[in-house]
């Protein structure tokens, strides 16, 4: 008992103190989020299990009955690439790494609220950074929408009740934060310059709202259906440059940013067949990407009374919604009275809400010294994600791993040429590639 | 068997150590200068070796491992500052918003474990950079540090029943960006110039370390040390602007300009600290703590923006339009270092529990702070405006016990008040021509807010 105290000690300090250095994870909009979803094709509302129903569907949560700490690490590389004359082929990216922290709480009411009543926190901190935002020039080749999406801090909340007859409300909010700001630089009256900074993170919220029902009611279940509502997640960097008290020549305050990071409103629906043993989850996730305005924003807007403005606008994208389908299992194999492995295995197509043809942007021309159209070169593919895993409870510990393979399905976007003495005057593009992910997480109940 | 116990001891220290070797530095901090959650600021903030609510993941991770029952806490304070130059209010902004936090208790192979968090979220943002000219005078230690999120999460345990051990993680945000701008401006009417921008902008994950450790003597009597890490927010901003400046949209233009700024800022700076403290009971009803906490702010960066900028714009071929005088590059201002001396907080505090029932108990409790003012007298260019600090608390609270059979544990509703009172005295320039001249500063601060907690 003394070593397991001085053993525990350790293990505790080292978990406290090894997040100081750099860990890894990746966002639960693109990979699924938690110990089990990730292996199981990223199903969740109505499959989830322990914290990662914060996500998945704050319903499950009612269902907690241990109090458990999870620490993970999730590492993905990308492999991206999109070919033709004047293109680079493949487009290089950093790995996505992180460090997921879960916590679930059964809270133990009593009386009526008794076993019914349960939170889940869900962390997630990129090791490099808490929020990429890369919002580059469109003629710049880039896939906007997945390696970057990768580096984003999750805090995901959530609490879920048992209402009895079989169903589970719950409700939570995921939370990121956006960058806003100013910096003014002027002369003084020594003739001396300096500059007044000033930016503030704003933390910008999105309800996550689930329900559940268990068939057959009042018995042991062996259905059950779910269904998750996401509210629409973005954040922006906002700073504005002010340069103008510099001199007497008019410099326009300029607007910098665009939108860093976005996860469209989402509702997912899923079916969990469960007899302890296997669990088979299958569901669908239908994302609203058409509101999605694009990361770019204007670096000058056009005062509204002013129709004979001729400040750049990004081009409009036209973004489409898009079906996601998921589907998983999960086999438990008791090996002793103490040791219960599992096998996982699933799959999810994530199709891609970029259409193939864009539109052409609009940029001033140093060399013509007038306004040009360039080629909007995003790119993007349909997912198909292949995905397995593993765990073992020896209790109090589980150890759950998994692992994900991404194939992006090929595919020919269509574009507008650039100017003649542009680089890249390719008008389409094939785009393929593939992502890996992995992670590990342990878990203790205590 | 004196030789295991020792072997552990020794272990545990090695650990300990292991972990404070890690540290290193953090930054500035509300909790700091107004307490977490209404008990500890009701006590003067001494509550590093008397605590085992969701504060303790501010005042001693330790504590934690304390905690015998999952609790949840939700609180609200305000502090408004007064404070004065030359008589003159400085509208110093407030400072306001939700603490909570929880405790989440357990037992990991017989060891009492426990699991912690705590927040501080400012009803405005998470937290606010400025930096700004350094010969504008500023509170520096009121106007902008204490603008920020706190969040950190712990982990605590108890292998022995005197011994208490924990420690975790704060997290912040910096920011690093660059910024390109391209295209022709229109001097004549610059709502229409034809710019665009990209931007590559991260924002850096800061983590910095809290732990602790508490020992209890006896039943009465107890010690605590405490180790806080330092942190800083930094906003690091490089632009460069190129393009044509025309008269008139797209055409001719008069000639082609160069533009780059590149600002590096450190802002919100909260310097390591270690807290020692103790808590006696000489009578069952009766605490008082005593917290000395060093503060290093001999390490403290001035937040002002290193600013460097060029700007090149060839006259137009004739000369620049008479209306125009032609731009230069200006000069850098020379950043001169802020002087800051560490200094030792004392913090005391009492709790009374005054009345006992069995359904109910109640608490009064007060407190004292004195905050000795760490910046060197401002006799030069620079204006960071301080002054010494003596905060007097006072609070109340209430334990309901089994209230109703759906909460089985008890219910803790505390408030507190605070007042700050920073004497007024005058600053004298050693320059008469001095731009901003001889000053009187001072001034208080009020700080209430209530917490409630329930326990499982």
């Amino acid at each position: 008992m003394r070593s397991a105290r001085v053993l525990l000690t350790a293990v505790v300090l080292a978990a406290a103190l090894a997040p100081a250095r750099p860990g890894l994870a990746s966002p639960e909009d693109i990979f699924g989020y938690g110990s089990r979803s990730p292996g199981m094709g990223a199903t969740g509302p109505a499959s989830a299990d322990g914290f990662e129903a914060a996500y998945a569907n704050p319903a499950l949560l009612a269902g907690l009955r241990d109090r458990k700490f999870t620490l993970g690490f999730q590492g993905a590389s990308f492999h991206l690439t999109a070919n033709g004359p004047g293109l680079p082929g493949l487009i290089p990216y950093d790995e996505a790494k992180g460090v997921t922290i879960g916590v679930a709480l059964p809270i133990p009411f009593g009386g009526i609220l008794k076993d019914r009543v349960g939170v889940g926190l869900a962390f997630y901190t990129p090791t490099a950074v808490l929020v990429r935002g890369d919002i580059l020039y469109p003629e710049t080749p880039q896939f906007s929408l997945l390696p970057d999406r990768a580096q984003l801090l999750a805090i995901v909340l959530g609490a879920g009740v048992d209402i009895g007859y079989g169903v589970r409300i719950g409700a939570g909010f995921s939370a990121v934060a956006q960058l806003e700001g100013s910096v003014v630089a002027a002369t003084d009256a020594t003739g001396h310059v300096g500059t007044r900074v000033e930016d503030q993170l704003i933390a910008v919220y999105a309800p996550i709202i689930g329900a559940t029902y268990d068939l057959p009611v009042g018995k042991p279940h062996t259905w059950r259906v779910g269904a998750t509502f996401r509210g629409t997640l973005a954040a922006s960097f906002l700073v504005s440059l002010d340069g103008s008290k510099l001199t007497s020549l008019p410099i326009p305050i300029l607007n910098i940013g665009g939108l860093a990071q976005y996860d469209p409103a989402q509702v997912a629906v899923e079916a969990a067949y469960d007899t302890k043993p296997l669990l088979v989850a299958v569901g669908a996730t239908y994302k609203r990407w058409s509101q999605y305005p694009g990361p770019l924003e204007p670096t000058l807007t056009c005062p509204s009374t002013d129709a004979s403005c001729s400040a750049l606008s990004p081009a409009s994208i036209g973004y489409h919604d898009t079906v996601a389908i998921h589907v998983g299992a999960d086999h438990a194999i008791p090996v002793t009275r103490s040791l219960t492995a599992h096998v996982r295995a699933g799959y999810f197509l994530e199709p891609t809400p970029l259409p193939s043809t864009l539109p052409a942007s609009t940029a001033y021309s140093s060399s013509t010294h007038a306004v040009v159209d360039l080629p909007t070169r995003y790119f993007d593919a349909t997912r198909h994600a292949i995905t397995a895993g593993g765990g073992l409870e020896i209790s109090p510990v589980t150890v759950d791993l998994y692992g994900q393979l991404h194939l992006l399905q090929p595919r020919t976007e269509t574009f507008t040429s650039g100017p003649v003495g542009e680089p890249g005057t390719s008008s389409q593009a094939s785009v393929g590639g593939h992502v890996l992910v992995a992670g590990m997480l342990v878990g203790v109940k205590f | 068997m004196a030789r295991s116990r020792c072997a552990r001891g020794l272990t545990l220290a090695v650990l300990l150590l292991a972990g404070l070797g890690v540290a290193r530095p953090a930054s500035a901090n509300p909790l700091d200068a107004f307490g977490f959650g209404s008990r500890g600021a009701a006590m003067g903030s001494a509550a590093a070796a008397d605590v085992q609510d969701f504060s303790a993941n501010y005042y001693n991770p330790a504590g934690l491992a304390l905690a015998r029952s999952l609790e949840v806490s939700l609180g609200y304070f305000r502090a408004d500052s007064y404070l004065y130059m030359n008589g003159q209010n400085n509208q110093v902004d407030p400072v306001h918003g939700l603490v909570g936090g929880l405790v989440a208790p357990g037992q990991l192979f017989g060891v009492p474990f426990a699991f912690g968090l705590g927040l501080h979220l400012p009803d405005q943002r998470l937290s606010r950079v400025r930096a700004l000219p350094q010969d504008q005078p500023v509170w520096e230690l009121y106007d902008n540090r204490n603008q920020r999120v706190y969040l950190a999460a712990n982990l605590a345990v108890s292998p022995f029943k005197w011994l208490q051990i924990g420690g975790g993680l704060s997290f912040m945000a910096a920011t690093a960006g660059s910024v390109d701008i391209t295209g022709n401006v229109d001097v004549l009417k610059v709502e229409s110039s034809e710019v665009r921008n990209q931007v590559s902008a991260d924002l850096t994950a800061i983590r910095y370390p809290q732990v602790g450790a508490r020992i209890a003597v006896n039943d009465r009597l107890a010690f605590a040390l405490v180790y806080r890490g330092q942190f800083r927010l930094t906003l690091d901003l490089d632009a460069t602007l190129a393009g044509d400046i025309s008269l008139g949209a797209a055409g001719t233009p008069l000639t082609t300009a160069l533009y780059t700024l590149q600002t590096d800022s450190v802002n919100a700076f909260l310097p390591q600290q270690v807290v020692v403290g103790s808590s006696w009971s000489p009578i069952d009803d009766l605490k008082v703590d005593l917290d000395l906490t060093w503060v290093n702010w001999s390490a403290y960066v001035a937040p002002v923006a290193q600013v460097s900028i060029n700007l090149d714009i060839p006259p137009p071929q004739g000369g620049w339009p008479a209306s125009i005088s032609p731009p230069t590059t200006p000069v850098a201002t020379a950043v001169i270092p802020i002087v800051m001396h560490d200094r030792v907080v004392p913090h005391v505090g009492a709790e009374w529990r005054a009345i006992v029932r069995p359904k109910y108990q109640g608490f009064l409790r007060a407190g004292y702070e004195f905050d000795q003012s760490p910046i060197a007298p401002q006799t030069g260019q620079t204006n960071y405006v301080d002054r010494d600090r003596h905060a007097f608390s006072a609070g109340v609270g209430v334990r309901l016990v089994k209230l109703t059979s759906v909460l089985p544990g008890d219910v803790r509703v505390d408030a507190h008040g605070q007042l700050s009172v920073l004497p007024t005295s005058l600053t004298l320039k050693s320059d008469p021509s001095d731009l901003v001249g001889d000053y009187t500063a001072g001034g208080h601060i009020w700080n209430v807010g209530g917490t409630v907690t329930v326990g499982f």
